[in-house]
């Protein structure tokens, strides 16, 4: 396993999560439970554990996660930096320690006066919250895909990446492997195409079904996000159960030669099933099933190594969350 | 919350599901309409990996005990104790379990069904129109090919071939006493 890996997570006071620990993260990691179990919940506090390396870093993720989640109501009012300010302001502390970082953070209030204060790997940071001023630092090797998909300037922004690494016929075979009417996949001025076999003309990708877009969106970021991280909510969504094999068969390789550690969110059986499929057929042994579970308030991770998390599938139990 | 039965092995869960499906076809059991058996049923491979403490099955289902599962239920063959003086036999068979109950130390309820000789044994005796199969019974008899696998009725495996998916003939006052531990068993089950 390589040493960016995030193996463990610790998390305090986010989200669903007051006080949670799980272990034994693999490069590719999937996680069931059933809804509001806190999935999409998990896979934020690891990404931002994992880009808790420095104050904006973590204002970035943050500010991404937030984007994601209220994306729809944004597009009608905008957002600003008092959304931000409010995220701080929500809770009185946070904790995330995994074998990567460590942040702490805290809100001290006094007299009026709000202070956040930081501490990220053992650096203390105070913020007077009327000094607070949006400022953020992208890191380009990890990529949030949500459930409601790529942008296309996201998408453009990790197509770049295939065209940098000369990898556009590979995107075009898997392209082509999906829907066999499509020869070609482009990006002209921001705007993502594909061309059809017997056609000169290029049509906009959301002419076609989401999956496609969804499909694309998850080939160019496993190649963007080299020696990072992928995160994919939904992973499923859009995507028809024919074409799942070959969608986990193109995730385990691609995450395996560019060194990506992957974690994605299902509720599907014919996912879980096919991902147990396609790990065993390709004897990838560093895959790992992360299933939720709550009980009254309490949210615990249970984490099927392979050879367990096989075994569960050919007895046919359950795995998308406690019976 | 939920429950664990654990078993030797595809054949004893295929039984069971059988018999729980016919549990809630008869109302004895209140579960939901969509409910899979398999969910619940753990195969462990043979009697001695049930009846082993170590079995990586059991340290998986340990970190659920207490949490989602809060009532187990074990069931397996006592077999012949010309095979095995240790665990085979109803009285050994009982001790052996009782030691396993004592080194997984899980703080639920813990039961168990043990079948006399085999569940092939126990299923020829209920088998209906049981008579219509003497006649074989007596031929293998006569044959003396029983010792070949002296574990396994061949009236049982005739059964099987015979009908890939059997109808036990679960009224028989036999089965009861499984029956009440199933019905019992999925009364504390999370609808």
């Amino acid at each position: 396993m390589s040493e960016h890996f995030i193996k463990n997570i610790e998390i305090k006071n986010f989200k669903c999560f007051e006080d949670f620990k799980a272990e034994g993260f693999g490069r590719v990691n999937l996680i069931g439970g059933k809804n509001n179990v806190g999935k999409t919940a998990f896979m934020e506090a690891v990404g931002i554990n994992v880009h808790s390396t420095n104050i904006l870093t973590l204002f970035s993720s943050l500010m991404a996660i937030y984007f994601e989640r209220n994306k729809l109501e944004f597009i009608e009012k905008g957002y600003s930096v008092d959304d931000l300010k409010s995220l701080f302001e929500s809770r009185q502390t946070y904790f995330s320690k995994s074998n990567i970082n460590e942040v702490h953070y805290k809100l001290y209030n006094k007299d009026g006066k709000k202070e956040y204060i930081f501490n990220i790997n053992n650096k203390e940071i105070a913020i007077n919250s009327n000094d607070f001023s949006y400022e953020v630092e992208y890191i380009s090797n990890i990529e949030y895909i949500s459930n409601l998909g790529f942008n296309n300037s996201s998408l453009q922004k990790n197509y770049i990446t295939v065209q940098r690494i000369d990898k556009e016929y590979i995107l075009n075979k898997y392209i082509n492997e999906f829907d066999n009417s499509i020869e070609k996949f482009k990006i002209f001025d921001g705007s993502p195409e594909c061309k059809l076999k017997n056609s000169n003309s290029y049509i906009k990708i959301n002419e076609f079904g989401d999956g496609l877009k969804h499909y694309i969106s998850i080939i160019c970021s496993l190649y963007a996000c080299e020696n990072g991280y992928l995160f994919i909510d939904e992973i499923d969504n859009g995507i028809h159960y024919t074409q799942l094999d070959r969608l986990w068969e193109i995730i385990l390789t691609i995450s395996k030669q560019q060194n990506v550690q992957v974690f994605a969110t299902t509720h599907s059986k014919e996912c879980i099933e096919s991902y147990a499929r396609v790990a065993k057929k390709l004897e990838d042994n560093e895959i790992i099933f992360i299933e939720l579970c709550k009980r009254e308030e309490e949210i615990k991770a249970f984490v099927y190594p392979y050879d367990w998390f096989i075994d569960e599938i050919e007895q046919e139990h359950e795995v998308r969350g406690c019976l | 919350m939920s429950l664990r039965i654990f078993v030797e092995g595809n054949d004893d869960k295929n039984f069971i599901v059988k018999l729980l499906n016919d549990l809630k076809k008869y109302n004895q059991i209140d579960v939901l309409d969509n409910i899979n058996f398999n969910n619940y049923i753990t195969i462990m491979g043979s009697k001695s990996k049930l009846l082993d403490s170590s079995h990586e099955k059991y340290q998986r289902i340990s970190r659920k005990i207490g949490f989602e599962v809060l009532e187990v239920l074990f069931i397996f063959d006592c077999d012949f104790e010309v095979d095995d003086k240790n665990c085979n036999g109803m009285k050994k068979s009982l001790e052996c379990f009782d030691n396993l109950k004592k080194e997984l130390n899980w703080t639920i309820p813990m039961d168990v069904h043990i079948f006399d000789k085999n569940l092939d044994y126990f299923l020829v005796e209920t088998i209906n129109k049981k008579e219509c199969y003497e006649h074989f019974d007596k031929l293998i008899e006569c044959l003396d090919v029983e010792k070949l696998k002296p574990n396994k009725k061949p009236i049982a495996n005739l059964y099987r071939d015979l009908y890939p998916y059997p109808q036990f003939y679960f009224k028989d006052d036999r089965f009861q006493p499984l029956k009440d531990k199933l019905i019992d068993l999925f009364k504390g089950i999370e609808k």
